[in-house]
């Protein structure tokens, strides 16, 4: 099978892959890259990049030396990487070229305010449902433009699972009623008699 | 009186006692009018309020000065100037609701907004969300507990569903009521006119959602948390002793706005739109995700769903 007649075979048989785009690579090889969904509504997603505490990285990393290597990070990036099962590296996502952007699986860099891209990377029907409004929050308005929140928002991109947190006050309980807790309904006698007989 | 006039001279005598009687009569009734005997209120609004018609027979000019009555009476009762409107549905809208509950955490942040978005008494037991807590796996509603007060939510092996009014298609409530205060508006929502309710709460026996909420006492609600965007429908303030209901943030939904439920849920679970419009959020939920309702088998038709991701 050639080149073209694979593409186009993949392209029928998956939707996400259907959207993205032959290239050519300096390399001479072709790759796939995304170029949106099809019938995708427009969003605006809400810019984050001046809530990062250290951004720009460049103003510390243009004067320190590239280090590839996987290793223990000291201060200020002392982090614990809790998102992959121990399979995800700084450099994962981080450009290490270019350090004020992120990057994608195929190398392209990609701006911290759309870091969708390099999470939709891996997780890509959450990256499409957030696109289509399934997953994710907007905001203000229900009617007219979509504005909606990034993933890293929500999600610290360090640590992606929500943590528990203390729910607000529970209801009160009407007046003249009593709060027990563990009341099981079903265990009035005809019941217990029915699991009774059931048990002979 | 002059009682010597009457005495001496016939009929016409007693045709001035009478016009003196009246004369009393009328400046009584001035007097009385004048006196704030009348909660607060003066008696032509309250003359005004007792022959007030049904909603949806009042021409817009009494719609208007009922929405001005609905104002002072607040001035009077909470010492707030609220702003009640009318805002009309939209064309070609049909409200929709959808929720996630594999990404509900149950932190009851939905509640407490409804409760601050609609003036809703702080004292009193009404809330028109309830956040069910139940265990994993099971979905029976009668062992589901909505007291839940533990330290941290998720509680491990729970799961959580939010249930408030599901603004049937076809509302077993509406057709309970027997003087027609309750009725479902051109965009799907189900509403009270809170001054034509009797009180009877036959619909809060006829919701199998409990979604219905009887208010036992007049709300008490602090001066500076009162919401003052409000609707005549919706989260205006309502006098005691009737039933109460979700109405989608009528005042917000009509205007483009999110409900304030959907607002305050940090967790996007919680996803509101127009059906009529294909391109919807709401839509893409019931074409691409495995959603289902609340009791289907009753054949309310709400409008509102359930799904996991």
């Amino acid at each position: 099978m050639n080149t073209r007649a694979y593409l186009f075979a993949v392209a029928l048989s998956c939707p996400f892959i259907s959207t993205a785009v032959a290239q050519e690579s300096p390399g001479g090889q072709q790759e796939l890259r995304f170029e949106g969904y099809p019938d995708a509504p427009e969003i605006e997603v809400i810019p984050r990049k001046d809530d990062l505490f250290f951004y720009p990285c460049t103003q510390c990393h243009s004067f320190l030396e590239p280090n590839a290597d996987i290793r223990e990070l000291a201060a200020p990036h002392d982090i614990n990487i809790d998102h992959g099962r121990g399979r995800i590296w700084c450099l994962s996502c981080h450009n290490l070229d270019h350090r004020d952007t992120l990057r994608t699986l195929l190398d392209e860099p990609v701006d911290f305010d759309a870091a969708h891209l390099v999470c939709g990377g891996c997780h890509a029907n959450r990256h499409k449902d957030w696109y289509f409004g399934a997953h994710g929050k907007r905001v203000v308005n229900w009617q007219g433009e979509r504005t909606v929140y990034n993933c890293t928002h929500c999600h610290d991109p360090h640590s992606p699972a929500i943590k528990p947190r203390a729910p607000k006050p529970s209801p009160p309980v009407r007046a003249g009623l009593q709060l027990e807790s563990g009341v099981e309904h079903e265990k009035s006698s005809v019941w217990e008699s029915q699991e009774e007989q059931e048990e002979q | 009186m002059s009682s010597d006039d009457t005495a001496g001279k016939g009929g016409g005598s007693f045709d001035k006692a009478r016009r003196n009687f009246l004369r009393g009569l009328g400046i009584g009734t001035v007097a009385a009018v004048a006196q704030p005997a009348w909660g607060g209120q003066t008696f032509q609004d309250v003359f005004a309020d007792f022959f007030q018609k049904d909603y949806r027979r009042m021409a817009p000019e009494e719609i208007e000065a009922a929405l001005e009555r609905i104002e002072r009476k607040a001035q009077a009762r909470y010492d707030v100037e609220i702003d009640c409107q009318n805002t009309p549905p939209q064309p070609g809208v049909v409200y929709g609701y959808a929720i996630n509950i594999s990404r509900c955490k149950g932190y009851r942040d939905c509640v407490h907004a409804c409760v601050k978005e609609n003036n809703l008494g702080r004292d009193s037991q009404v809330q028109y969300i309830r956040v069910l807590q139940m265990d994993q796996g099971d979905f029976n509603l009668e062992h589901s507990d909505h007291y839940y007060e533990p330290e941290t939510v998720p509680v491990e092996g729970k799961h959580y569903l939010p249930v408030q009014c599901m603004q049937c298609d076809d509302p077993p409530c509406v057709k309970a009521c027997p003087v027609q205060a309750t009725w479902m508006e051109p965009d799907g929502i189900v509403v009270i006119d809170y001054d034509w309710c009797i009180g009877c709460r036959y619909c809060m026996a006829a919701c199998p959602y409990w979604a219905r909420h009887f208010n036992w006492t007049t709300p008490e609600i602090p001066a500076e948390e009162m919401n003052t965007d409000t609707h005549y429908l919706g989260n205006r303030p309502r006098p005691r002793g009737v039933v109460e209901k979700c109405h989608f943030c009528i005042h917000r939904t009509r205007k483009g706005r999110q409900p304030a439920c959907m607002e305050a849920c940090p967790t996007g679970s919680r996803i509101f739109g127009n059906l009529l419009d294909p391109d919807s959020e709401i839509r893409y939920v019931l074409s691409n995700k495995q959603v289902f309702r609340l009791k289907e088998d009753l054949g309310t038709e709400p409008k509102f769903w359930y799904f996991s991701d």
